[in-house]
């Protein structure tokens, strides 16, 4: 019974990675890869404030999307600033040589990971508690979105990807604009990091590495980018092909690449044969 | 001292051998098809587990193997062309489709790799060592001579076709203004291919040359890319022989930095070079030469990512 | 001062193409300034260097007395240089009034952190806005266009829409780039007088054509130029009549 719990929220925060992936790629029309180490800077921020210094839940997880929003600009505004694809080259030495300095520094537990991060809730009810909290998280990350993206900040994105010459030449800080999207986006990836954390409780590098990329990226990318409802049906996509595939009863040495075999297929399928994805956005995306 | 300095001048230098391969089939997909090509990685391994499997498996001479890997490689990258890139072309696709594409074909051809091949490293043969000699107080071994010697052949033979072969010539045309080559009749699909085609068999060679040396997974070519990628960024985009130049400067950076620098920080080495290339040299590392063209930069630049 | 923008020995060479050669221009309040002169004479890239989609080689460019050929693109457009485009750069996923609501020098939307924590400000200016651009949509006769998405409209109307956005963004000085390319009729009397009501208004407008008789009507002065420099001034008819013009742009 646990376990269904523990699938719920698992779907909040993919739900909360999926859609505010969506933001930067789908409506923002930026190329990067590195949606996973923000996710693992919010969790690890997370975890250490409260292994070290016993911070309590809620202001941890704030901590690590915040810091997780920094280090997005960081990344993206000296990129961004010169010409749009550079942005994309940042992100993999980002999301790579972070992962690597993770993976080697002695505080964050190095390849062994970080283990007894305290739990924020305790007793019978966990399971149930952590995964409304993450549905909650999951939900709220896409209504807001929707919200923005339908106000007078939408219609600026979408100037932006239909022709960024003539933004600019009306005005607009198109710099700013990307560096602030990939910064929220970033940010809530961060905080979705944080709920995972106090849930499990242990984090290990392997966790954020370049296949989560390509696992987020097949959510939108299936789902349908640029939509608010793409994300919820890449979650579920992603969350039940594994269970779906468990019924083939195959040696977990084959598991494990027969499902990124699988993803990857069902990648390359869409793109040729519908890019928009299974839920296409009312305005054109590709 | 000094010739301790001396001897891994010259192993980063032959080392430096497959990075200047895997950097010249990057760079020369993103000057004439102006694509950063992430599914150089799939080919790369295509490449090795089709010449280890043919010699392992096959019991097949090496040169063999390598003709047929080359074959293998170049068609997967015509097939990657002709399947996957010009569906995308025609339909107006955005560069995220195309980085999607090239992404998720890489990905897949590592789990295939993995499902086929497991996750143990294998080396191309079953033993990596050459006979070694001393010149000159440095241990020099054939393997060294071997890729070297291939290396700069190679290059040669590329800078000949470029330059005094239609093929080649249509291919800077191609680069340098895909429509206007158009209006004088030259095919700028037939120059894709070909690209795709000279890239597939520096992959290969570079393969090779890196799996007769260190043993490789199927997650290998995704690190390994990581060289082609900053050598081609500091090189200055359209610019193939100052990227490989840029790869060897790279390698032996990070050759030389085993002296100062941990073993496990050295791929750090590299992701901070890229870094620093990004934000100070974004065109690339030019010396302040004589200009023979100057490019044009509009505001908004374009080149499919 | 009435000044609106002046350029100081403006150059600018592309490869080896001189396309702005010792350039000394002024445009004062009201005026408009018709710019002609042969394809390639280098016409549309002075209108990129004024409004910063290229920087200058070499000289200076004054908006209202302030130094703008060191400010980015974006900067120069709030700043007050307003124009249209030869290919028009519509958005055309949007519609109509989306493309004049991102238009304005100053927009709320445009920040985030304002969208977010200060909704009620951000939607009575997008109630601000809309009107605007209703009354602007509504002079140029495109008010029964609002709502639809602007690919599909004639090419006409997208044409006025280009000079709606233009005129939306609000700039003390307008560089329309070829506005009549391409339009007749009703089109072109609208445009007209939509454009002397601005300069009436007290904006300073400059207008690169080819149709001589749209310059005619409209410009009070003109500019001649030809491989990058500016070979003669005057009124219109003044350049007309000269000799030497007609040698250059209808002989070899």
């Amino acid at each position: 019974m646990d376990y269904i719990y523990s699938i719920l929220v698992l779907a909040g925060i993919y739900l909360a990675l999926s859609a505010s992936f969506d933001l930067i790629i789908g409506y923002g029309g930026l190329i990067s890869i590195a949606h996973p180490i923000f996710y693992a800077i919010g969790a690890y921020t997370a975890g250490l404030l409260a292994v070290s210094w016993h911070v309590p839940a809620l202001p941890a997880t704030l901590c690590g999307g915040v810091l997780a929003m920094i280090a997005s600009v960081a990344m993206s505004l000296p990129a961004i600033r010169v010409a749009g694809d550079y942005l994309l080259i940042a992100s993999i030495g980002f999301q790579l040589g972070l992962l690597q300095v993770i993976k080697n520094v002695q505080f964050t537990g190095g390849d062994a990971g970080l283990s007894n991060i305290p739990s924020a809730i305790d007793g019978p009810f966990r399971s149930h508690v952590f995964a409304a909290i993450s549905l909650v998280l999951g939900l709220a990350v896409v209504l807001l979105i929707r919200w923005i993206v339908r106000g007078p900040y939408g219609a600026i994105i979408t100037a932006m990807r239909d022709d960024e010459l003539a933004l600019l030449a009306l005005g607009r800080n198109v710099t700013r604009i990307k560096v602030v999207i990939l910064a929220l986006g970033s940010g809530l990836a961060g905080c979705a990091g944080g709920v995972y954390t106090f849930y499990y409780q242990y984090l290990n590098p392997s966790q954020f590495d370049v296949l989560q990329s390509a696992t987020i990226l097949t959510m939108v990318v299936v789902g349908g980018m640029g939509t608010s409802l793409g994300p919820m049906i890449g979650t579920v996509l992603l969350l039940g092909l594994p269970q779906a595939i468990t019924f083939l009863h195959l040696p977990p040495s084959i598991m494990a690449p027969f499902q990124g075999i699988l993803f990857c297929l069902l990648v390359l399928l869409f793109i040729q044969l519908r890019p928009q994805g299974i839920i296409a956005a009312r305005r054109p995306q590709t | 001292m000094l010739l301790v300095l001396e001897q891994i001048l010259w192993t980063g230098f032959a080392n430096a051998t497959f990075y200047v391969l895997f950097t010249i089939a990057f760079a020369i997909i993103l000057k004439v098809v102006r694509l950063w090509n992430f599914a150089q990685a799939g080919m790369m391994g295509i490449a090795f587990y089709t010449m280890y499997a043919m010699v392992n498996l096959l019991n097949w001479p090496g040169w063999l193997a390598l003709v047929l890997g080359m074959t293998a490689t170049v068609g997967a990258g015509l097939l990657i062309e002709l399947y996957g890139l010009r569906p995308l072309r025609r339909r107006h696709s955005s560069s995220l489709m195309f980085f999607i594409y090239t992404l998720i074909f890489s990905e897949l051809i590592s789990y295939v790799l993995m499902l086929l091949f497991g996750t143990e490293p294998v080396t191309l043969f079953p033993s990596i060592l050459s006979p070694v000699r001393i010149i000159g107080g440095i241990a020099v071994s054939d393997w060294d001579l071997t890729a070297v010697s291939a290396t700069a052949v190679s290059l040669l033979v590329l800078w000949l076709f470029l330059r005094f072969h239609r093929d080649g010539q249509f291919l800077l045309a191609v680069s340098d203004n895909g429509e206007l080559a158009e209006l004088y009749g030259i095919s700028a699909q037939r120059a894709y291919l070909v690209a795709m085609a000279i890239a597939g068999v520096f992959a290969c060679e570079g393969m090779y040359l890196f799996g007769t040396r260190a043993g490789v997974l199927p997650t290998t070519a995704n690190d390994l890319m990581l060289f082609a990628v900053i050598g081609t960024l500091l090189g200055g985009m359209g610019r193939l022989f100052a990227a490989a130049a840029a790869a060897v400067v790279l390698a032996l950076v990070q050759s030389y930095s085993v002296l100062v620098i941990a073993s496990k920080w050295q791929s750090l080495v590299l992701y901070t070079f890229l870094f620093i290339v990004i934000v100070l040299f974004p065109r690339g590392f030019r010396l302040p030469s004589l200009q023979r063209r100057r490019v044009v930069q509009p505001a908004v630049t374009e080149a499919k990512a | 001062m009435t000044e609106v923008i002046r350029l100081e020995s403006v150059h600018k060479r592309f490869g080896g193409v001189v396309v702005a050669d010792d350039i000394n221009l002024s445009l004062a309040k009201g005026e408009i300034l018709g710019l002609i002169g042969p394809n390639g004479a280098g016409k549309t890239s002075l209108f990129n260097l004024i409004s910063g989609v290229v920087p200058l080689d070499a000289g200076r460019i004054f908006l209202g007395g302030r130094r703008i050929d060191r400010m980015p693109l974006y900067r120069r457009a709030r700043a007050g240089v307003s124009r249209t485009w030869q290919h028009m750069r519509l958005f055309h996923t949007m519609t109509t009034m989306d493309n004049m609501l991102v238009a304005p020098r100053v927009c709320h939307g445009e920040s985030l952190t304002r969208v977010l924590f200060s909704p009620g400000a951000t939607s009575r200016e997008q109630k601000d806005l809309r009107e605007r651009a209703r009354r602007l949509l509504r002079r140029l006769e495109l008010d029964d266009v609002t709502d639809k998405l602007v690919s599909e409209l004639p090419f006409g109307q997208q044409k006025l829409i280009g000079l709606a956005r233009a005129l939306m963004h609000g700039g003390d000085c307008l560089l329309l780039d070829e506005p009549m390319a391409g339009v007749e009729g009703r089109v072109y009397e609208t445009m007209q007088s939509v454009v002397r009501e601005e300069a009436t208004a007290g904006r300073a407008v400059c207008v690169v054509e080819h149709n001589i008789s749209f310059i005619k009507d409209l410009c009070n002065r003109a500019v001649f130029m030809a491989n990058g420099r500016i070979v003669q001034t005057g009124t219109v008819d003044e350049l007309l009549g000269s000799s030497v013009l007609a040698e250059l742009y209808f002989g070899a």
